[in-house]
């Protein structure tokens, strides 16, 4: 029994790690291996709805304007991704990925009504209950956070839609993107003097930092790159060049900057919280190389000296 | 009135060498980040594709770095012409700050200029300016010979402006960074100018003015 216990653990802990792409071919062998020790004790069923299925998480609270400085009533929207791994006559399991946070999940399956009933597992504080209805290949339904008081919106609603995540070193940001950063802002003093009174006053501005097309033109992915290319860009340029890497391996992003970088691109998927195995050597090369010179830009760039 | 002339010039210079004593201190900070000997710190760390290619680069680089702390510093106490009640010390700085640039700092700027950042506009700004010090510092340094002093005095000014291009070079960075935020290869071939022509413009002024 024990030996089974475990098997069944590594297995599970396996197919989580693996549920990229790959993951439908590799999950077959997988399978087979399990059905020789457990077969009568969890068959799989619904392999159909299997996959990663993905969209909003909206919820209703307060928002923060960084031009007002002002809170606002106002619907947050954050891009939710549920990994649908496994589910058996009467456990489902998954993990659930938000804003780089990744939560296991377990639950049932009504198939009647073709509903999930999901519950994380309530040690993180952020942790709650999903109770949604799929329909072909679109999942709808509400979340609710288990400790009210924890989090800002208890209550959040989910429109997601079943996508297969595949890895594309050709994937960039769409040439439209809008390329401020609004999450840093930098404040300015200006001084200001009217002609009439000749009071002089000063005010403070705020800027926000852009970056230039070169993130539409290097990429990370295809192109070894040398020291020569990055000498002349930017300190964001270089951090979306470096995470666009990481977005194409679908990390989910910690930081709102490179959220809202690329949930403005339909291939952003987010399906883990570490990719860092991953990346191919030559990708590995420039994010190393990237690295070094952010931290040069991030020291130097403003300071006395070269 | 000649007392109050007298009274402002005492004040710029006794400014002027407080100036100096606050950026010579930002510059010894620069070469001590070399200290411990790192070859992928600082401005090493864009550095990497000559530090890698070119096996002579680091040892130019390091010379450049280590001698030219020193050269600043006998500069300027050579530059106030005073002996400080020590027997020949004006021309003990000045034989290290000619010695050092002739032999190490100089001959090693425009090795680094030929391989400066920023392209081709940067480079030839560099190289010009290395070859301008070796030869500003050379020619003073045979007017001292000479017994010339007047011209000394101007040639050596004219020297210690291009070694003050450091310093100057760093503060236009500053500047132009704070004021305009454009990317860096764009500031860099901005200051590679900016760092010495007002400077040497600033000695040919005063020069011509006879107030050197």
């Amino acid at each position: 029994m024990k030996i089974l216990k475990f098997t069944l653990i590594t297995l599970f802990t396996i197919s989580l790690i693996s549920c990229k792409k790959e993951a439908t071919t590799e999950e077959k062998p997988k399978d087979s291996l399990t059905a020789k020790k457990d077969s009568v004790a969890v068959p799989e069923v619904h392999k159909e709805y299997y996959g990663i299925y993905t969209g909003e998480f909206a919820g209703k609270g307060e928002l923060y304007d960084n031009e007002t400085e002002e809170y606002y009533e106002g619907t947050d929207y954050k891009r939710l991704s549920l990994k649908i791994n496994r589910i058996t006559q009467d456990s489902v399991y998954g993990q659930s990925i938000v804003n780089g946070t990744q939560r296991p999940f377990r639950g049932v399956f009504n198939e009647q009504s073709q509903s999930f009933v999901l519950d994380e597992p309530g040690n993180d504080k952020t942790d709650g209950r999903f109770e949604i209805k799929l329909k072909n290949d679109s999942i709808t339904g509400k979340w609710t956070a288990f400790n009210k008081s924890a989090v800002k919106d208890p209550l959040k609603n989910l429109k997601l839609i079943k996508k297969e995540f595949v890895y594309n070193p050709n994937f960039m940001l769409d040439e439209n993107s809008e390329l401020i950063d609004w999450e840093n802002p930098k404040d300015f003093k200006g001084k200001y003097t009217d002609q009439e009174t000749g009071k002089t006053e000063t005010y403070t501005i705020s800027k926000n930092r852009f970056a230039s097309d070169a993130v539409f033109k290097i990429n990370a992915s295809k192109q070894k790159l040398s020291e020569k290319d990055l000498k002349n860009l930017r300190k964001l340029d270089m951090e979306i060049i470096k995470n666009s890497v990481f977005a194409r391996h679908g990390y989910s992003f910690k930081k709102q900057t490179y959220r809202n970088f690329f949930e403005q691109t339909d291939w952003y998927i987010p399906v883990s919280n570490n990719v860092d195995s991953e990346l191919s050597p030559m990708e590995k090369d420039n994010v190393a190389l990237l690295n070094r010179f952010i931290k040069y830009a991030e020291d130097k760039y403003d300071q006395f000296g070269r | 009135m000649e007392l109050l002339k007298k009274n402002i010039l005492t004040l710029i210079k006794i400014l002027l060498i407080i100036g100096f004593g606050y950026f010579f201190w930002l510059m010894v900070k620069i070469t001590l980040e070399y200290i411990p000997l790192d070859t992928n710190v600082s401005f090493l760390m864009i550095k990497q594709t000559e530090v890698e290619q070119r096996p002579e680069y680091l040892y130019f680089f390091y010379t450049h770095v280590y001698t030219s702390i020193f050269v600043l510093l006998a500069g300027f106490l050579a530059i106030l012409r005073k002996d400080f009640r020590l027997k020949n010390f004006h021309r003990n700085a000045g034989k290290i700050y000619i010695l050092l640039i002739l032999l190490f700092a100089a001959p090693s700027g425009i090795y680094m200029g030929i391989f400066a950042n920023g392209g081709f506009l940067s480079k030839i700004s560099f190289v010009i300016l290395g070859g301008l010090w070796w030869f500003t510092t050379f020619k003073a340094f045979q007017l001292a010979r000479q017994r010339k002093f007047k011209e000394h005095k101007q040639w050596m000014w004219r020297s210690f402006a291009l070694t003050i291009s450091a310093i100057t070079l760093r503060m236009w960075k500053v500047i132009i960074v704070y004021l305009f935020h454009p990317n860096p290869m764009d500031v860099y071939q901005i200051i590679a100018w900016l760092g010495w022509i007002p400077n040497i413009l600033l000695i040919e002024y005063l020069i011509t003015k006879k107030h050197i």
